[in-house]
């Protein structure tokens, strides 16, 4: 189902790491269909990277995981980074790339992922492209669905070989673009502390003891962690409710308790409909830290209430806003600068 | 009776109370509670994702909070609550011919062994009902239908195979479906269709969506 790309190639895949697939913001109107969500797994990096790529912030982008992706730029390109410092460097320049900013590069130079530097949260980075990465639109989205092998690059993740377009046809305009104000320091925190997840009720009456428990727990991310969902290792929790029951729809954030009591957090790719108790759920603000979370990071979980939620929205929401605005300030005045000096 | 419960700060979950899942009036009073609900049209409520027994109605929590979404909802719950309204016979039928058993239903002979039936048995009771298509899950496409005649009822596979081909036709107790393809998957495989039941590039993408009725129709092996 590949279409030939419009635009020119800037971007050749190297070695495609541990997981590196293309991601939007996802099919939010087919869970009916069986259709996982899908889109960016922390849509904060997904956004800033975009951002400062001059794109829209669900404009489609790469998502890479941990380690072990390799780029080769093929002509003068500007790309925009974001999520987690997953140490990427230019080689051979040796120049790192820190997400919330733009970098200008050279025919010839790569771009590797080697890993995020030591003690530094996070999982998931992303690079972005002006317009866009040129992939077909499935079902609404340029997304990577794992799940039924459509989106992205013919359903699958990236490996060596595959090229990459920007939808921006010719060499890139924009100017090199920096996001201030911490945008990117949640994913990529340097702390020993557990990081903090928000909770809500969830729709069973009987998850109270195992919502309490959950909350007065000390967690760490499993070593079962991928795009659809976390396992957690901590205690064991009581039934949240009857082990066979109907299945219902899940979202992004919810908070399951299968059989041995060890609950999984399900993320972007999770399946629309799922038939365990559910014991809470993870509120939307807090979806880009699930979305960085690693194996053996330590958790905790908060109760919180719909209000405190929709405020925290609202704050990341605002920033947001004021990132683009700050972002389109910084243009016109590098457009303003670089007028007066020609 | 419908009753919503929040789920989260950006989902509520319309649940039918004391529902049969297997109940074919159950399925159709769901489908008609998720048609009624896409009906309203209101932007700020997202696309419903029917369950068991229950619809998920997601919502832009800066716009709503789950009270709020549940006023939305109103008009649509007032009109679709009476589950136990007969069929409506709008549901399209899907006839699926099947090949039931040899390498294309490698578990037929479990189920045969668990129920006490002959192999033949457990086809014809099998291709003797009209399922309903309650709902999806688990991949693009998976369709879970109700309802398998009790007496061939039969718990998954204690290990899952890693890969099963597309079109396998599955029983998981009560439930029977048709694999997408590219999935691991747990069910008894009792037979498979050459029907496509997903295809991202059609339109639309799934053969079976929830409410439809499907009956699989044995054809000989071999053809």
């Amino acid at each position: 189902m590949t279409q030939p790309m419009t635009g020119r190639a800037v971007l050749e895949v190297l070695d495609g790491g541990i997981l590196t697939t293309v991601q939007d913001g996802g099919r939010p109107d087919l869970g009916h269909l069986g259709v996982p969500l899908g889109g960016a797994c922390d849509p904060w990096g997904l956004a800033v990277a975009n951002l400062v790529a001059g794109n829209p912030p669900t404009a489609p982008a790469l998502e890479t995981t941990v380690a072990g992706l390799v780029l080769r730029v093929l002509s003068t390109a500007l790309v925009g980074i974001g999520g987690a410092d997953l140490g990427a460097v230019v080689r051979p320049v040796g120049q790192r790339l820190m997400p919330g900013a733009t970098y200008r590069l050279s025919a010839g130079d790569e771009i590797a992922f080697p890993g995020p530097p030591d003690g530094r949260r996070g999982v998931r980075a992303y690079v972005a492209l002006p317009g866009g990465l040129d992939v077909p639109i499935v079902l609404g989205s340029a997304s990577t669905c794992l799940a039924g092998g459509f989106g992205g690059l013919d359903g699958r993740p990236l490996r060596r070989g595959d090229q990459l377009a920007a939808r921006a046809a010719g060499p890139p305009a924009g100017p090199e673009l920096r996001i201030g104000g911490g945008a990117t320091d949640r994913a990529s925190a340097q702390t020993d502390a557990p990081t903090s997840v928000h909770v809500l009720r969830g729709p069973d009456d009987e998850a109270g003891a195992a919502l309490v428990a959950l909350a007065g727990g000390a967690w760490r991310v499993g070593v079962e962690a991928d795009r659809m969902g976390i396992r957690l290792d901590g205690p064991t929790l009581p039934p949240a409710g009857p082990s066979a029951r109907p299945s219902h729809g899940v979202t992004w954030g919810t908070i399951q308790l299968p059989p041995d009591g060890r609950p999984i957090v399900l993320l972007a790719d999770a399946q629309p409909t799922g038939g365990y108790p559910v014991v809470g759920v993870a509120i939307s603000a807090d979806r880009p830290i699930l979305g960085q979370l690693r194996p053996g990071d330590p958790v905790r979980f908060v109760e919180t209430t719909v209000e405190a939620a929709r405020a925290a929205l609202r704050a990341s929401d605002d920033r947001l806003r004021a990132a683009v605005d700050e972002l389109a300030d910084a243009a016109r005045w590098e457009e303003l600068w670089h007028g007066a000096g020609g | 009776m419908t009753r919503v419960v929040p789920f989260g700060d950006a989902a509520v979950l319309v649940v039918l109370e004391a529902a049969d899942e297997h109940d074919p009036a159950v399925i159709r009073g769901v489908h008609r509670l998720a048609a009624a609900i896409r009906g309203l049209g209101d932007p700020d409520l997202g696309s419903p994702v029917p369950g068991a027994t229950s619809v998920l109605v997601g919502f832009d929590p800066l716009a709503l909070d789950p009270a709020e979404a549940e006023a939305r909802l109103g008009p649509a719950l007032v009109g679709a609550s009476d589950e136990r309204a007969g069929d409506d016979g709008l549901s399209p039928l899907v006839e699926l011919p099947t090949r039931y058993g040899g390498t294309d239903g490698p578990d037929l002979a479990t189920v045969a062994a668990t129920a006490g039936l002959s192999e033949r048995a457990v086809v014809d009771l099998h291709a003797s009902v009209e399922y309903v298509v309650g709902f999806l899950g688990f991949a693009p496409g998976f369709a879970y239908l109700s309802a398998v005649p009790p007496a061939i009822a039969t718990p998954r596979r204690a290990t899952p195979r890693e890969r099963i081909p597309a079109g396998s036709v599955g029983i998981a107790d009560r439930r029977t479906a048709v694999y997408p393809g590219g999935t691991p998957g747990g069910w008894q495989l009792i037979g498979r269709t050459d029907t496509t039941v997903w295809d991202a590039r059609r339109d639309p993408p799934a053969l079976l969506t929830p409410g439809t009725r499907v009956r699989f129709v044995p054809v000989p092996v071999g053809r």
